[in-house]
């Protein structure tokens, strides 16, 4: 039920060249005017329909709220910080400030007010956008230690008529003024737009850092558009395509995709309704292009696991027939091997019986292209992708060079590997071992931090700070990070995520860290996933009143001891897990555990959890921990547990 | 409807196409099949033995619909309901055969079209009558009122009065010819099946398109709780008699349609049970669900005429059976009720529904 005809050719990029003097507002420009009146540029789920915007809409919104910026006192190259969920309102905040000849910095919307006020001091930004009443509280707070920020513009009205401080401002009221300008100065917008140069900063983006405070990547108009060319020379996008915009703007990977690939292309960005419904809403909508790290395509093979277990027994075994199918044709294919006829008609048969309609429950039916980066995928899960019917492809890249420099080709899949780089892109090898690369989306440098820079940027090669090699396919293996690589005890070198993620394909365990650098042997502590191991106790009536009691339970601890037995079997004897604990909680981004992205920040975690790796190292069967844990609300208790500790025995 | 199962890239930009009846291609297939299953294969393939039983299913059908109304939508709960088909079908049968109709008029037929829905207008006033005590009482006493428009328009009126119109004695006779519509004459069972068809789709539609309207909503507010859907501002009363109306109405038309597949009409052909009946279709078929009232009316409608088909053949060992069938028949429609009521309270309307989950949901169980 697409409204909106969107004619022409389907890839113009294709023939664009992209020249210095480009810069996003000016690529915006020219789309909305191109656009216009008939054609969608996104939608916003409200009150149970999806709101269409037209590009028209789109630009008048994001000119007078340029020219309110300007009008309220936005310098060129002042950064704007941004904090809220997706909705078009933040898309036009980013836009707004890029065309004010401002600069853009996002933050992730559960970031505790340290890191808020660290990113906003760090940043000099002068102004920022708020969504919603939790937003602007957070700002309010740190108002008096960050002298720099002048103005906080909120947007929902919700719960903020008694608000009086001065330095607030509504969206609207930023908007008003605009049209004030504008009225002044009618061609002040394209005035300041035409000014910008492709080699200014666009963005600046905080790396999620997993070692220590996050460093802000500077990005130019420059590095961004050649990113998404480059990305959807690859695989084009089209303009009639669909595309979700739910995980945080705060993250290259959907920078990437609505800024420089959405922009390029014209493709409709779809907002959710809120992150709660995000999954339903995809189903709605099915995307034509997906990007989402690991954990999303992580949750969705939990939830089928899941929803397969208490399935009725036919329903089950059409499952299991055609996800046997699937599979034989999966790895077919990864062999890049002739597909025999016979297999063709089963693939036909499986797909009619059970993959049409699975993919349509997971709102995959119209994917053409899913991404996946940001962190390490297991192989299990790729390959459950792929036996679906889903073109699952890794991309491999940092915040620094755009969001990505690898991806997989169509049809020249690898599980265990990354792909092969983008046109215009070059990696290399370093003889420690260290990935490199170079393209034209190289970021300028680190905001306020040349050490870094110096570190990370030398000769326009970009020093990842990953371990990994080429293969002979030409494909790159990441192997991990270089400093997490672990030695084990034959001497052989051990990606630690890689174990981790095979242990993850068990919908039981949601977080897994495995443990072993230079012992001898290896030793993994689990998260399981409270939700599906909580049904599964329910249904052989184990009581537990908490995670850390059901975590404990020794049923609990079998039932981990065959995922882990099942992941053993394929690791050669020396990377095998020998030992295990269930961790009393989750791992948190709260707790510094993890990024905002999700990944396992493991110096701070073998430092805050060393009485546990003691004692999987020792002969200890119980380890007793009294801590304090703080709750999202603020409340602190303390904990007194005793752990078990698990011993695998072949 | 919201509550369509739409599949993965069908949204809606605006609240038309989310109000839309038919959303998807495969709905519309499917709605088109019924179609062509409706109007050319039963017509094509049934003998007349089954083209009357069809006709009484949707005789069934749109007697149920008005009681469906008052019980499933509405709350007021009525066993009175064949008074308002005797209704319309008297009305109907004493304007063609006793009102002076211009010449031009009779020869065109429009007599008939024309007395249809006066017939529907006329019941539809007769049941606000014997829905004014339910601007007072509830539940078993409305039942109570409710049967008495049964036993004073049945037995009283149509018996003692009505059927001396004219001096015919108890029946007035309906010669083949005197039903037509235009140059239409009904004069078969194939075309009191078109017709039946038509007035069938015709009266689902409107229903259907009723119940999610203001007023729609505001009688499932009354039949929820009253009280509360007058402290939200609804006319319960005014709404309560409309909903009589309405169903009145639909009744009228019903009896008013049935005519024309009857030779005669005489009060015995309402008796107290076809009211009770058509409270069984929408327990059996499922209460609050258009569905329901037409998956009652098959069931009640073809299993009974099964059971007759299957005792026919043990009644030259069991003569009793014969002679005794019609109690059979009522012992069955007691049974049905009850094994309903014990194993599928929600009626076939939620089995269909937990059916089309199961392959919506597929592979899964949720």
């Amino acid at each position: 039920m697409q409204q909106g005809h969107k004619t022409g050719e389907s890839n113009t990029i294709q023939g664009m060249e992209i020249s210095k003097a480009l810069t996003i507002p000016k690529l915006f420009l020219e789309q909305a005017g191109k656009f216009g009146k008939d054609s969608i540029a996104m939608r916003e789920k409200e009150f149970g329909i999806w709101r269409p915007i037209t590009w028209h809409d789109y630009l008048e919104n994001v000119k007078f709220l340029a020219l309110g910026l300007i009008s309220i006192g936005l310098k060129d190259h002042d950064k704007v910080c941004m904090i809220g969920t997706n909705r078009p309102e933040g898309l036009w905040a980013e836009m707004a400030t890029m065309c004010a000849r401002g600069i853009g910095v996002w933050l992730f919307q559960e970031c505790l007010i340290e890191e808020v006020k660290y990113i906003v001091d760090h940043s000099d930004a002068r102004f920022i956008f708020c969504e919603s009443q939790e937003e602007v509280d957070k700002a309010i707070s740190i108002i008096n230690e960050c002298p720099k920020l002048e103005k906080i513009i909120w947007d929902d009205p919700k719960g903020m008529r008694h608000y009086q401080e001065d330095c607030l401002i509504s969206f609207k009221e930023v908007q008003r003024l605009g049209k004030e300008l504008n009225q002044k100065h009618p061609h002040l917008f394209e005035e300041t737009i035409f000014k910008g140069h492709g080699d200014e900063t666009a963005l600046l983006l905080y790396t999620s850092g997993t070692t220590a405070l996050p460093k802000g990547a500077l990005l130019s108009h420059y590095n961004m558009l050649t990113m998404g060319q480059n990305l959807m020379a690859v695989d084009p996008c089209l303009e009639t395509d669909d595309y979700v915009s739910y995980l945080p703007f705060a993250w290259i990977g959907e920078q990437m995709m609505v800024i420089s690939c959405g922009l390029q292309i014209g493709f409709t960005l779809n907002f959710p309704e809120s992150s709660e419904t995000s999954q339903a809403n995809i189903r709605e909508i099915g995307p034509h292009v997906m990007f989402a790290p690991p954990r999303m395509y992580e949750q969705m093979t939990r939830t089928v696991q899941v929803k397969y277990l208490d399935s009725t027994w036919i329903k089950r075994k059409c499952y299991e027939l055609a996800a046997k199918i699937g599979y034989h044709m999966a790895n077919l294919k990864f062999k890049k091997k002739p597909i025999p006829f016979q297999w063709r008609f089963l693939q036909a048969l499986a797909y009619l019986m059970v993959q049409k309609k699975l993919k349509d429950h997971l709102g995959l039916s119209r994917v053409r292209n899913a991404y996946t980066g940001g962190a390490a995928m297991g192989p299990d899960h790729f390959r459950f992708f792929h036996a679906m019917g889903v073109n699952l492809k890794q991309i491999y890249g940092q915040t620094e060079i755009g969001g990505i420099s690898v991806i997989h080709r169509s049809g020249d899949i690898k599980f265990d590997t990354v792909g092969v780089s983008i046109p215009k892109t070059e990696v290399k090898i370093t003889d420690e071992g260290e990935i490199i690369s170079k393209s034209p989306s190289v970021f300028q440098g680190y905001y306020k931090n040349p050490e870094a820079t110096e570190k990370t940027l030398i000769d326009g090669w970009l020093y990842s700070g990953d371990r990994g090699f080429i293969d002979d396919d030409g494909h790159l293996v990441v192997f991990d990070r270089s400093k997490d690589v672990m030695i084990l005890k034959d001497g052989k070198p051990f990606a630690p995520q890689y174990l981790e993620t095979r242990l993850k394909f068990s919908p039981y365990v949601k977080d897994s860290w495995a443990i072993g650098d230079k012992q001898d042997y290896l030793t993994t502590v689990i998260c399981i996933d409270y939700s599906v191991v909580g049904k599964w106790a329910d249904e052989k009536k184990l009581n537990y009143t908490s995670y850390p009691e059901l975590s404990q339970k020794p049923e609990v601890y079998d039932l981990v001891e065959k995922q882990i037995r099942q992941a053993n079997k394929d690791l050669p004897e020396p990377a095998r897990v020998r030992k295990f604990i269930n961790l009393y909680k989750e791992l948190d981004a709260d707790d510094d555990e993890l990024t905002r992205t999700r990944k396992l920040r493991r110096a701070f975690v073998a430092k805050r959890y060393d009485q546990i790796i003691e004692a999987l190292y020792s002969d200890a069967d119980v380890v007793h921990i009294e801590t304090t844990i703080s709750y999202e609300d603020g409340r602190k208790s303390d904990i007194k547990v005793d752990l078990h500790i698990r011993k695998i025995v072949d | 409807m919201s509550t369509t199962f739409l599949p993965c890239g069908d949204y809606h930009q605006n609240y038309a196409q989310e109000h839309a009846w038919w959303q998807t291609k495969f709905i519309k297939g499917k709605m088109i099949l019924l179609f062509l299953f409706l109007f050319v294969f039963i017509p094509v393939t049934a003998n007349s033995y089954w083209i009357s039983v069809c006709n009484m299913v949707g005789y069934t059908i749109l007697g149920a619909l008005g009681v469906q109304l008052l019980i499933g939508y509405c709350g007021q709960l009525t066993l009175g309901h064949g008074a308002f088909i005797a209704v319309g079908a008297y009305a109907s049968t004493l304007l063609i055969l006793e009102f002076p109709w211009p010449q031009f008029m009779l020869d065109w037929g429009i007599a008939y079209p024309v007395s249809v829905i006066i017939a529907g207008f006329v019941a539809g006033i007769w049941s606000v009558l014997f829905g004014l005590p339910s601007a007072r009482v509830k539940g078993f006493y409305l039942i109570l009122t409710t049967m008495a428009a049964q036993f004073i328009t049945v037995d009283f009126l149509l018996t003692q009065y009505v059927s001396q119109i004219g001096g015919r004695g108890q029946a007035f006779s309906l010669p083949l010819g005197t039903i037509k519509i235009g140059p239409w004459v009904i004069d078969s069972d194939l075309k009191v099946y078109y017709l039946m068809l038509i007035l069938v789709i015709f009266f689902c539609i409107v229903m259907a398109n009723l119940i999610r309207s203001r007023v729609g909503r505001a009688w499932v507010a009354i039949r929820d709780n009253d009280i509360s859907a007058e402290v939200m501002g609804i006319n319960v009363v005014k709404y309560k008699l409309l909903a009589f109306f309405v169903a009145g109405f639909i009744a009228g038309i019903t009896g008013a349609f049935w005519i024309s597949n009857l030779a005669a009409i005489s009060p015995e052909h309402f008796p107290w049970f076809l009211s009770l009946s058509l409270v069984g279709v929408i327990l059996i078929g499922g209460v609050s669900s258009i569905h329901g009232t037409i998956f009652g009316a098959i069931f009640m409608v073809v299993v009974m005429e099964l059971l007759q088909l299957a005792v026919m053949p043990m009644a030259d060992t069991y003569p009793k059976l014969l002679m005794d069938f019609l109690f059979i028949k009522e012992a069955a429609f007691g049974l049905a009720i009850c094994l309903f009521i014990m194993f599928e309270p929600n009626g076939i309307a939620y089995r269909w529904q937990q059916i089309k989950n199961y392959f919506n949901l597929w592979p899964f169980s949720y």
